[in-house]
């Protein structure tokens, strides 16, 4: 093996590491922390649609009804979420991965 | 008047021969009317003799006058099934079945009614290109005052939903950082989409009714009916609506001066009665009397329309809309 083809490998290897910290370190977390702000405005959200499936009636909810063709996956998700989350705290601090 | 009359006030206080009588006085005097009746228990049937459904049928025996039962029962109906059609093209059928109560849901609560209503007269006024004038004849319920004064409520109620689902779009997509796709987009995301369409709905309904529409109500010399078409008065006022006029319904005609027998005398009391109630309602009212209906015995149908359409002194003529 020819000395350039080794320095060459060596760098790929490097570079490969280095993209492996960056995105470990810095993009990773950012863009868990970007969904999870988007998923907690998503929740707001649907609450502000649907507040009547928890008891809260909605002068809007037969208009909002509208969308839960496009909103199913989430609704039900974030229905079960709600009902199911034990504290407010708890999904807060996952993206710290203890 | 402006193009939309509507008629209001307490249940039987005569609305509907009201309406109808001024749906009649429109038609005579040249226009295209569409006579709209939005009480359940549709006795515009009676007035004319005929059977009318949610499509205007023009009235046997008067030119240029059709009319319209709404049904909002069927259009909550309809509303179910097109979400539940649409779903059926979205949504995988496992989840279908958990979407569904909440589907219910919307539909069964109390407001679902009045907004069924409420999108019908949207569209009556909507499509209501082919006439000069449309009078509706509102169910006795405050409900459907109430609902009118709403488009602003909900309209902004409407924008604010739609503002945080730009919101949290808007951080999916900085959330796709280099090669991930966004989970939506703001360029083609259905759910704002849909909700800048009910927004422009509810604009729509708002200067319409700001505009274009008069409120006239209809009451009895007694009252609670003047009770009533106080607080009625109050709210239409609170909402920006402009009440045209009021028209006493049903006031006890005069006895002959020589008759004094058990009948005579009462119907002189009543008279009497009515007639310092319909002081007060000149005296205390604010909005101008426009027409006072005496009670008739033994008239009914078109005989009692006909009576009616030449009391009744409403202006007829259409006003180009205020902006």
């Amino acid at each position: 093996m020819s000395l350039e083809s080794r320095i060459s490998a060596y760098l790929e290897g490097l570079e490969e590491w280095l993209h492996g910290l960056y995105h470990g370190m810095v993009e990773h977390p950012a863009h868990e922390k970007i969904e999870k702000e988007a998923e907690d405005t998503t929740d707001v959200f649907l609450f502000a649609c649907f507040a009547d499936a928890f008891g809260i009636p909605s002068p809007v909810s037969y208009y909002t009804a509208e969308l839960l063709p496009y909103l199913a996956e989430e609704f039900v998700q974030w229905e079960r979420r709600l009902w199911d989350r034990e504290s407010l705290v708890e999904r807060k601090g996952q993206q710290y991965h203890f | 008047m402006d193009r939309f009359v509507f008629f209001g006030g307490k249940g039987g206080v005569g609305k509907t021969t009201v309406a109808s009588a001024y749906g009649v006085q429109c038609a005579r005097a040249g226009q295209q009317t569409l006579l709209v009746s939005t009480d359940p228990a549709h006795s515009t049937a009676d007035v004319f003799g005929q059977s009318f459904d949610d499509d205007p049928t023009p009235v046997e025996g008067y030119d240029g006058l059709s009319a319209m039962e709404l049904d909002p029962d069927a259009e909550v109906d309809r509303h179910m099934r097109e979400i539940r059609r649409a779903m059926s093209d979205q949504v995988s059928p496992a989840i279908v079945n958990e979407l569904d109560r909440q589907i219910e849901l919307a539909h069964r609560t109390p407001g679902a009614y009045e907004a069924a209503l409420f999108d019908r007269f949207i569209d009556v006024m909507r499509s209501s290109d082919d006439y000069d004038r449309v009078v509706f004849d509102t169910s006795p319920t405050g409900g459907t005052l109430r609902l009118l004064a709403l488009p602003d409520l909900l309209e902004s109620w409407v924008d604010r939903l739609r503002q945080k689902r730009r919101e949290s779009v808007d951080l999916f997509e900085k959330a796709a950082i280099g090669d991930s796709e966004a989970r939506a987009t703001l360029d083609e995301d259905p759910i704002i989409e849909r909700l800048t369409e009910r927004k422009e709905t509810f604009d729509f309904a708002g200067r319409v009714l700001a505009e274009q529409a008069t409120f006239v109500l209809v009451l009895n010399p007694d009252d609670l009916s003047i009770a009533e078409s106080r607080r009625a008065i109050e709210e239409l006022r609170e909402a920006d609506l402009s009440v045209g006029g009021l028209v006493v319904n049903k006031v006890a005609p005069a006895p002959e001066a020589g008759e004094t027998g058990t009948g005579g005398t009462y119907l002189r009391e009543r008279r009497q009665a009515e007639q310092a109630r319909l002081g007060r309602i000149h005296a205390e009212f604010d909005r101008p009397v426009v027409a006072v209906l005496e009670r008739r015995a033994g008239v009914d149908g078109t005989e009692l329309l006909d009576a009616l359409v030449a009391e009744l002194d409403l202006e007829t003529a259409v006003e180009p809309p205020v902006t």
